[in-house]
């Protein structure tokens, strides 16, 4: 199953690729949410997947699933929360400054 | 003692929570954001002091011990770096007010600028991988509220690039720390060091470590990677650009340093040897994108770029002369890149222009000014008696020491088109007629121009007086050349 | 000794404030007392008995650097030469430069100089030598835009700044090669190491990179180029830099490293190769020159290859010619300088074509000039200093060897001298003889101040004496300086007559096919103009310098589009093939199918739907559809979270996804709306390629990792922990708040700061409108 979910997380991670070399921004924006579920599932797989019961100490169970992973997943997860809302921001503000949300038209020229 | 380790990431923290609830009042922002500094400056010469006196200051955060906790390792490496770190925003604290920053300051200037001190420094203190990734988006995320403030149409357009390529580099670093728990079973930096050490870092554990490499590359703008690089740094205050020139690519070299000279030691011949061929292209790109311009800003830009690969060529390398000479250089380049973005900051502030065709004759109003970036021009060169020589020629007899020929030959001619980088500035916009540009209303520039004077003091000092520094660098690479002492003084077995 | 050598820099930091009483007294006289002092300082130590003295001073003696001084009599030739001629200079420069220039700046860049190249000639130390070395190139540079008002001062001044300091690097790479082989950075303790350098495979590198150095330092062929250009320094530098000091400094590192190389045979070939070539066309080109600086630009150029091909042969008669040539040079083409510039101060133009005929308005002028030029064409007179070192030149080129380039060097010799005599003979004669054009002159000419004749007149009076006398310094001080490049020079008179032998013929013949080509001058002028033509070497330097600029922009605009799908693209590229093959080249990859999960429908499907939705994302173009396609992916996430039993983040991915999903239709509603690709067929497939070769390489990744799980985890210490030191059952959350509560810190503050950026963003607008 974890190769599975490997490739699953890879296929996340094709996809987002593709999204972000988009022109449009808002698949670009896209892209980046696919990104970060890609990235999540690769450390939730790599935490190893199924060996035992959640991470909630109950008497008498011993065998648990790798609780560090999950907890560096939550950190990530927040994280990524807010660096997409800024992106959310910027991408409006900068469609309303400039004008257009194709990133091909955002090239700038060399003398500013 | 140990709690030492923290203050340089706590001090920050609680400026720039302070400095939100003032953020309507610039007056007392500016004077608080001075005494912050300075209270910051002094605590990380006190604890630089006591690491290159007393050996690492080791804190297990929470007591938790290593590895299971988050271990913070303030050994003479970060304590330099941090040092360094907090003379570069002191000086960028006094420069601010004047530095034109006008409505910027009440929209949270200063708390970003402190929580990007916090990012960095924890970033070179911190002993955790894991985080690691955490202190980057600190920094970055501050980096991100810094580079849109004014809200200008090419500043959006260029964090837009800025954003999205570091969040790529982000989310890939979080996975390649996912990978490499996966094999080794721990986010303590020492930790895999000593496993990957016991498995002589066979199988997946290179590639792995490549992956963490061009991560961090991204960060630290080496090509092939720097493209985001020169035109998102140019497009906010001048004080914002050298922060971000001064810090961000550092901290990028700094985990390359640290990770390569700790972790991943074993495969040299492949990994190392990639390095140094990787620092010649980034100092033959850099330059030339230096000489493709006429936008003095971006000229400044360019040159983070070289600069870089001269540091990694020391981690290539990686013998006693090129460490040294990659951190000598290291400090070297944070302070001097400061200086010359706020140089071209003020120039480009009375010339009303940042464009070198259209400027001339500044020397015959701004004197100072004009010499002041005459000799950042010689230190940037590494020409001596300044820290950029010392600098430069630890590196290059590193590289000759290892039979690396052809990087020498493209450093040497390096450095000589970064002089010349620069001294184009000089001789087209301050050398000519007094009336190249017209009748110039003279700008009282002496405010932005102590700061910048006491830095290249600084850099002078370096290199004049680098008795006072060397044995101390020289020391850190001797350390940082034996995982053990790193592995040992964390885990404690 | 070391307060002689930092004494001008340290005068030079009060020079401003001397120069503010400029109004009575001229900056110059102040300074004249500093070179001198230090003169007569040095005199003392000429003798028959003189022994090299040391001097040790730390300066960074963990890199070795330190402040070793050295001097022995090569050191002493030079030393007396820059701080004789510098006086000279000074005193010349009081009535050349008036008190309405610069005068602060002027003094200050030559002090500065006066420092840098005593210390260059005195150190012991490869790196306080090099460091003195680039303050010569910057202090010239100085000097040379001193008039940074004129468009020629700045290209000169940057042309000779950019081909020095390029030398500079180059010799530096040689002294840390040399550091390197030898472990030390004593030259003097190099020297005690010759065998050590000889047998290092790096030799011919080292000698390539240190004559680099020289080569452009003394403008030889063809680095020669910035010497013309620098004659745009104000007279009496380019007699004191560009003549007589500071482009020997190449001679003085030549001479101070034969000891070391003069074993080896690649050193005498490319020395005196490129000597004799420098010579030769040194000589030609100034032949072709009508601008009296100019012609004494090139003629320094000639002069200076000269010496240095009979550095390169290192014979005993060669080395002792060389050093004699070097106090003569000095003399006589630090007078003419000095006469030209007396002529273009008086008649305001340097152009031999519009002067003529000054003889007799500026006799005294014109008597120094006929002792300079005919000292530097090496007319056989007794009283001229010229004749003896030339005489010694040819005798050096005699018996060379019989391979090719040793039977040719006399003949090159002599042609080269042919030149020079040609081009003296037109400086005296073009300049003061024939019909005067005082109509064509600026000025009304006429015989300068006393103050600006003496300078000049104290150096004729030294190439007189050392013409009469040509033994009267060589015991005590030639003799030293030989001795120092070449120890087994032994002490021989020097006589005006020894027959009717090679040498004197070689004289002759110079004397006598010159004289031809000069009076037949006009004939030739056709013959001048075909080389160098397009071939210069200056073309090649503007050519560069020009070019640099547009080929840089070419290339950095070709990749730096501002696209960031190029920019993307590039980066994901290399880190894809890099990781690819580093993947290979360490055989990274396994596979190992022990202790996976059970593959089960439910997990499968939902994996299944999650693909589908994630490659849906690309064919969307509807805005609420994507979200919800790109919902489906984040509530799958979560699902998977609930199946493998992580119930804090399956919550937490729930809660953001939701949040993120409004967000997204929040701002999907002021987006504009989802447009079809409209990318070319080539584009796609190249998008394409990089997303699944990037997606491939993390699964590939990924497997191996999971395949090579050679370590137990750090997790079960959480587990065994959690409640009796942490105090909760939830693992997790005893993580987040207490294993690893900084990271959770720092999260929050990730949080916080991007709350503040989203405020600034949208505030900061409103804030501009409303004004």
């Amino acid at each position: 199953m974890e190769i599975i979910t490997a490739i699953l997380a890879g296929i996340l991670f094709a996809t987002a690729i593709y999204n972000m070399l988009q022109k449009q921004l808002l698949r670009i924006v896209i892209g980046t949410a696919l990104l970060s579920h890609g990235a999540h599932i690769f450390i939730f797989t790599m935490g190893r997947l199924k060996t035992g019961q959640p991470p909630i100490l109950i008497d008498g169970i011993e065998s648990y699933t790798d609780p560090l992973p999950q907890a560096l997943i939550l950190t990530s997860i927040v994280i990524s929360f807010g660096v997409t809302s800024l992106l959310l921001v910027l991408a409006y503000r900068s469609t309303q400054e400039n004008g257009t949300d194709n990133m091909e038209q955002l090239r700038g020229n060399e003398n500013e | 003692m140990s709690n030492l380790a923290i203050l340089p990431i706590i001090i920050p923290l609680i400026a720039a929570i302070v400095l939100i609830f003032f953020n309507k009042r610039v007056h007392i922002s500016r004077v608080l954001a001075k005494l912050f500094s300075i209270i910051s400056l002094g605590t990380a010469g006190y604890i630089t002091w006591y690491v290159l006196e007393h050996g690492s200051v080791i804190l297990e955060t929470g007591d938790w011990i290593a590895p299971y906790g988050i271990v913070l390792v303030m050994d003479g490496l970060a304590a330099i770096l941090v040092l360094t770190t907090n003379v570069i925003t002191t000086a960028c604290a006094f420069y601010a007010p004047h530095a034109g920053l006008e409505r910027r300051e009440r929209f949270y200037f200063y708390p970003f600028f402190f929580f990007l001190i916090t990012g960095v420094s924890g970033a070179f203190i911190t002993g955790d991988l894991f985080n690691l990734f955490v202190f980057f988006e600190v920094l970055l995320m501050a980096s991100y509220g810094l580079i849109v403030l004014g809200g200008e149409k090419v500043q959006l357009r260029e964090s837009l690039k800025y954003l999205l390529i570091n969040l790529f580099s982000s989310m890939l670093f979080v996975t390649t720390v996912a990978f490499l728990y996966a094999v080794v079973g721990t986010v303590n930096m020492a930790q895999i060091a000593e496993r990957v050490q016991e498995v002589e870092q066979q199988g997946i554990i290179t590639t792995i470590g490549i992956l963490l490499f061009f991560v961090f590359a991204t960060k630290a703008a080496l090509f092939p990677l720097y493209y985001w690089l020169p035109k998102s740094y140019i497009v906010p205050n001048p004080v914002i650009s050298a922060l971000f020139g001064a810090l961000l690519t550092k901290v990028g070299i700094y985990s390359i340093l640290r990770v390569f000279s700790l972790i991943f030691v074993h495969r040299t011949d492949l990994t190392h040897e990639m390095f140094i061929w990787i620092a010649g292209l980034s100092m033959i790109f850099g330059v030339i994108g230096a000489l493709s311009t006429s936008n003095i800003k971006l000229i400044i830009a360019y040159n983070i770029i070289p600069a870089i690969g001269f540091i990694l060529l020391g981690i290539g390398v990686l013998n006693d002369s090129g460490i040294s000479g990659s951190i000598y250089y290291l400090v070297n380049d944070m302070i001097i890149k400061t200086a010359l973005f706020l140089l071209v900051g003020i120039i480009s502030y009375v010339a009303g222009t940042s464009d070198l065709r259209k400027m001339g004759g500044l020397i015959h109003y701004y004197p100072s000014l004009g010499w002041l970036l005459f000799l950042s021009a010689a230190v940037l060169a590494g020409l001596p008696p300044f820290s950029g020589f010392i600098g430069k020629l630890l590196l290059l007899k590193g590289a000759f020491e290892q039979g690396e020929i052809a990087i020498v030959i493209i450093g040497l001619l390096t450095s000589l088109l970064i002089l010349y980088s620069i001294v184009k500035i000089f001789i087209n916009g301050f050398w000519g007629d007094k009336e190249t540009m017209g009748n110039i209303e003279k700008k009282p520039i002496k405010g932005l121009l102590t700061p910048v004077f006491a830095l290249l003091a600084l850099a002078v000092l370096l290199g004049v007086g680098a008795e006072l520094f060397y044995p101390s660098i020289e020391s850190i690479a001797a350390y940082l050349l034996d995982p053990e002492i790193y592995i040992d003084s964390v885990l404690k077995e | 000794m070391i307060f002689a050598v930092l004494i001008p820099l340290l005068i030079a930091c009060f020079i401003p404030a001397l120069s503010k009483l400029k109004e009575k007294l001229h900056t110059g006289i102040f300074v004249f007392f500093i070179p001198f002092l230090i003169f007569l300082y040095f005199v003392s130590f000429i003798g028959n008995d003189f022994t090299p003295i040391k001097e040790k001073y730390s300066w960074i003696p963990s890199l070795g650097i330190n402040f070793d001084l050295y001097l022995d009599g090569l050191s002493l030739l030079f030393v007396l030469l820059i701080s004789g001629i510098g006086s000279l200079v000074v005193l010349y420069s009081i009535y050349y430069l008036d008190k309405s220039e610069r005068l602060g700046h002027f003094y200050v860049y030559l002090l500065m100089f006066m420092s840098a190249m005593l210390g260059v000639v005195l150190s012991d130390n490869i790196f306080v030598l090099y460091t003195f070395w680039e303050l010569t190139s910057i202090s010239s540079f100085l000097l040379i835009g001193y008039w940074h008002f004129k468009e020629r001062s700045r290209y000169g001044a940057l042309k000779s700044m950019l081909i020095t300091v390029f030398g500079g690097l180059s010799m530096l790479g040689g002294f840390i090669l040399l550091y390197v082989v030898t472990g030390t950075t004593s030259i003097q303790q190099m020297i005690g190491q010759v065998d050590l350098i000889l047998n290092s495979t790096y030799l011919p590198l080292i000698l390539g990179f240190i004559l680099l150095g020289a080569f452009t330092k003394s403008a030889q062929f063809p680095f020669h180029i910035w010497l013309p250009d620098a004659m745009e320094a104000p007279t009496p530098v380019s007699a004191y830099l560009h003549s007589a000091t500071m482009v020997k400094a190449g001679l003085f590192l030549v001479a101070r490293f034969s000891p070391i190389f003069s074993g080896y045979e690649g050193f005498f070939i490319v020395v005196s190769v490129f000597g004799i070539v420098t010579l030769c066309w040194g000589a030609y080109m100034s032949v072709r020159q009508t601008d009296l600086k100019a012609i004494l630009a090139f003629s320094t150029i000639s002069q200076l290859g000269m010496i240095m091909a009979m550095l390169g042969f290192g014979t005993k008669a060669a080395v002792f010619a060389a050093v004699f040539h070097i106090l003569n040079h000095a003399t006589f083409k630090g007078s003419l300088f000095m006469v030209a510039g007396i002529v273009d101060h008086e008649t305001g133009t340097r152009d031999i074509r519009k002067l003529g005929g000054l003889a007799t308005l500026m006799p005294i002028t014109a008597t120094l000039a006929i002792f300079g030029t005919f000292s530097m064409a090496g007319v056989p007179f007794p009283f001229l200093n010229g004749y003896y070192s030339k005489e010694l030149f040819f005798d050096s080129t005699l018996g060379l060897g019989s391979d090719f380039w040793s039977q040719a060097i006399p003949y090159l010799a002599v042609l080269g001298s042919i030149f020079t005599f040609v081009y003296s003979m037109y400086l005296f004669f073009g300049t003061f003889t024939g019909k005067k054009q005082l109509d064509q002159l600026p000025k009304k000419p006429h015989e300068a101040p006393i103050g600006m004749l003496i300078s000049p007149m104290i150096l004729v009076v030294g190439v007189v004496i050392f013409g009469l006398f040509p033994n009267i310094v060589n015991a005590s001080f030639l003799q030293h300086a030989a001795t120092a490049i070449n120890s087994t020079v032994v002490y021989k008179e020097i006589t005006f007559w020894h027959g009717f032998i090679t040498p004197f013929k070689m004289s002759l013949a110079v004397v006598g096919f010159g004289t031809v080509l000069f009076l037949t001058r006009k004939k030739w002028q056709s013959v001048y103009q075909v080389l160098p033509g397009k071939v210069s070497f200056n073309h090649v330097y503007d050519a560069i310098v020009n070019k640099i600029g547009t080929v840089a922009n070419r290339i950095t605009n070709y990749y730096m589009t501002g696209s960031l799908k190029t920019y993307m693209s590039l980066i994901l590229g290399t880190t894809l093939i890099v990781s690819l093959l580093f993947m290979y080249l360490t055989n990274g990859f396994a596979f190992n199918t022990d202790q996976l999960a059970e593959v089960t429908f439910i997990e499968v499907a939902v994996v299944l739907i999650m693909i589908v939705a994630a490659i849906a994302t690309i064919y969307m173009n509807h805005n609420v559809a994507a979200i919800l396609v790109v919902g489906v992916v984040g509530f799958g996430v979560a699902i998977l979270f609930v199946i493998y039993r992580a119930p804090d983040i399956a919550l937490t991915q729930l809660v953001i996804e939701t949040i993120t999903v409004a967000l997204f239709l929040l701002c999907f509603y002021h987006l504009p709306k989802l447009r079809k690709s409209t990318d070319s067929a080539k584009t796609k497939v190249m998008n394409a390629t990089i997303s699944i070769g990037f997606g491939a390489l993390v699964t590939l990744v990924a497997i191996s990792a999971h395949s090579s799980r050679w370590f137990e985890s750090i997790a079960d210490y959480f587990v065994e922990n959690s409640k009796e030191m942490g105090g909760g059952y939830n693992i997790v959350n005893v993580i987040l708040v207490d294993f690893r509560g900084l990271d959770t810190l720092f999260e929050i503050s990730v949080l916080g700061i991007a709350a503040l950026a989203i405020v600034g963003l949208i505030k900061y607008r409103k804030n501009k409108e409303a004004e």
